[in-house]
């Protein structure tokens, strides 16, 4: 009843401002961690949905090339749970710019060393979407010939600089010609257009149709590099139940199968790990913030009612039923600030990330909060903020009864 | 036998020789129903020997036994419970909890003791119409004048019918009208309840409805005046 009334006849704006700092504890607990690792996740989800697909597969680990490819393709043709496919070929391939104004042998040539992706553009359209990535010109068009995509950072407008180790190509536009080599045979190829994302190797590739790249590698063999496979659902449960269909049809023994998440790089699951270890650094800076706020204001609020605890006392009121009135109020403010934090976060924030990712330079960051997760950190909060109301309670409530109605110290 | 027995009772404050020596050696006994007064002056020791006889502070010598229970060495919390049991309290300064209203602040020794709910506030509510305040059971205490405000502290130190009211200086923060309607009312539990009163007062009239008073001067009773 203490506890209870205590808050109800508080000051309203006071209290208010309580929760209120209860509240961004909550989301600095929440929210921080949740965006630093949105910034991976969000990551990887471009890179599923812009490069690896729902399910990766690549050659062995001792052969160059995905074996049987053309058994794989009918493979995947019959599964209902694959949307779509798309199989890349790749070669290194050299791309030179200003062959045709160089007149200076002097002069560098303005020219860089790319990794070539050979498509059926309509196929890899439907995996990865990679003409929602065109930034400048146009996608390629499969009833055309000579014609290739740039990837953005391949030209010097795009990189800032910064491409100097793998050198970038400079003043190349869409409907520029360039000069592509691979192996010793060259051909001229037309700029169609230029793709960037923050995916994986997107912006880094050249690309082009596969029947011109094998004819430029003069390749005979239909065997490819990489398969990406999407799938009608894209959770990673569905993407292992396909790939064990895969498997038990005997793939693994011409490629390695593999979902998006199996198929990440470990670093982007370390700096996952790392981001979140930091989050909850942080967080807990913040709970501690939040701790100290507590029991400043639990130690205020019970050393001015100092004389009021000491009647209480000494009219025979257990001390255990005064300090409870105080946890009490700290309970309260606890949940009311983290209900309210909770409401912020998965009725506001993560929609909204969702719809506006942050815009990182390497990432579009999304808010992730696994409700899981919430919960421990709440449990935490909240464990903590009753300790932190209880011991102002206690050192106040454990003084000398007649002391404390007397005001002496 | 006496309700009250207190033998040499001796307080000191300080250490060394910043000793203060306000108890020097106090007897004391008060009858079941008997109703007595503790007067002095200012520094006289009143107070302290209240605070000893009513189980809120421990004497530095003596020994104190109310209702048969040796009370100097009991442990705090036994302490908490003999007086949320054994004792009642009524302040100077009323001390009321202010986020309570008044039926609550009757309530909450009420509750301490393990009455229920229901029960609590049915004693609490004839306790505050026994001391003149019904219909104010739900006014807060900011919503009393300070005369209602001690007869809802009085209500409060009765309601759970303690052997013995311990009454410090209550009419100190009263006007006379009502300082005397906080007396009459005090002296009306101990006559018609058989309410044994330990009241410290510094007012001569307020202390002639009492069976005897207590004279205390520099840490000694000097003086027993029995009035009935």
């Amino acid at each position: 009843m203490l506890g209870f009334r205590q808050i109800q006849r508080a000051n309203f704006w006071t209290t208010a401002l309580i929760i209120f700092v209860m509240m961004l504890t909550f989301l600095n607990l929440i929210a921080v961690s949740g965006i630093l690792v949105g910034l991976i996740v969000g990551s990887e989800r471009a890179v599923q949905e812009k490069s690896l697909g729902d399910i990766v597969i690549t050659p062995l680990e001792n052969e160059e090339q995905i074996l049987q490819t053309e058994t794989i393709r009918r493979i995947l043709d019959t599964l209902p749970e694959v949307t779509s496919y798309s199989i890349r070929y790749q070669e290194g391939m050299q791309v030179t710019a200003n062959y045709k104004t160089r007149r200076d042998f002097n002069i560098e040539p303005n020219t860089i060393g790319s990794q070539a992706v050979g498509i059926d553009p309509i196929a890899e359209n439907n995996v990865t979407g990679l003409s929602e990535n065109v930034v400048e010109g146009e996608y390629l068009n499969p009833d055309e010939s000579g014609y290739i995509l740039i990837g953005a950072l391949n030209l010097d407008r795009y990189t800032a600089g910064f491409a100097d180790i793998t050198g970038s190509l400079t003043d190349v536009y869409p409907g520029d010609s360039v000069r592509a080599t691979i192996n010793g045979a060259s051909r001229e190829f037309i700029v169609k257009g230029v793709v960037d994302a923050k995916a994986g190797g997107v912006a880094s590739f050249i690309y082009l149709p596969e029947k011109e790249l094998r004819r430029l590698s003069n390749s005979a063999s239909r065997d490819a590099d990489e398969i990406a496979i999407r799938l009608a659902d894209k959770s990673p449960e569905t993407a292992l139940v396909v790939k064990s269909v895969l498997v038990e049809q005997g793939i693994d023994s011409f490629a390695r199968v593999r979902t998006f998440q199996e198929a990440l790089p470990k670093f982007i699951t370390d700096i996952k790990q790392t981001f979140n270890i930091l989050g909850t650094f942080i967080g807990a800076v913040g709970i501690i913030v939040a701790s100290i706020t507590i029991f400043i204001i639990i130690f205020i609020n019970a050393i001015s009612r100092r004389q009021q605890i000491g009647i209480l006392k000494g009219i025979g009121i257990d001390r255990r039923a005064i300090e409870v009135a105080y946890v009490l109020q700290s309970a309260f403010y606890a949940l009311t600030g983290s209900l309210l934090g909770a409401l912020v976060t998965y009725g506001i924030l993560i929609g909204y990330f969702d719809r506006n990712p942050i815009d990182f330079p390497f990432s579009d960051g999304i808010l992730v909060a696994e409700p899981i997760g919430t919960l421990y950190r709440f449990i935490i909060l909240f464990i903590i903020t009753l300790f932190a109301g209880f011991i102002p309670a206690w050192m106040i409530v454990k003084q000398n009864t007649l002391n404390s109605i007397l005001g002496r110290k | 036998m006496p309700i009250i027995k207190a033998h040499n009772l001796h307080r000191k404050f300080g250490k060394d020789d910043l000793v203060t020596h306000v108890l020097k050696g106090i007897d004391f006994e008060v009858e079941q129903g008997e109703f007595v007064a503790i007067m002095g002056k200012s520094g006289a020791g009143k107070s302290t020997l209240m605070y000893q006889l009513s189980v809120l502070d421990e004497p530095t010598e003596g020994t104190v036994n109310i209702d048969g229970t040796e009370v100097v060495n009991l442990s705090e919390s036994d302490r908490t419970k003999f007086r949320l049991h054994t004792l009642g309290y009524v302040f100077q300064d009323y001390a009321l909890v202010p986020d309570l209203s008044a039926e609550e602040n009757v309530m909450i020794p009420l509750l301490m003791r393990g009455l229920r709910w229901d029960t609590a506030k049915q004693q609490a509510r004839e306790s505050i119409d026994e001391v003149g305040m019904a219909g104010k059971y739900l006014n807060l205490p900011s919503e009393l004048s300070g005369g209602e405000q001690q007869r809802v502290a009085i209500a409060r130190a009765v309601a759970g019918k303690p052997k013995i009211l311990f009454a410090d200086e209550p009419t100190a923060n009263l006007d006379s009208i009502s300082g005397t309607q906080v007396i009459d009312l005090i002296a009306k539990l101990n006559q018609e309840d058989k309410q044994t009163v330990v009241m410290v007062t510094h007012e001569r009239e307020y202390a002639m409805g009492c069976d005897r008073i207590f004279q205390m001067e520099d840490g000694l009773v000097v003086n027993i005046e029995k009035l009935r």
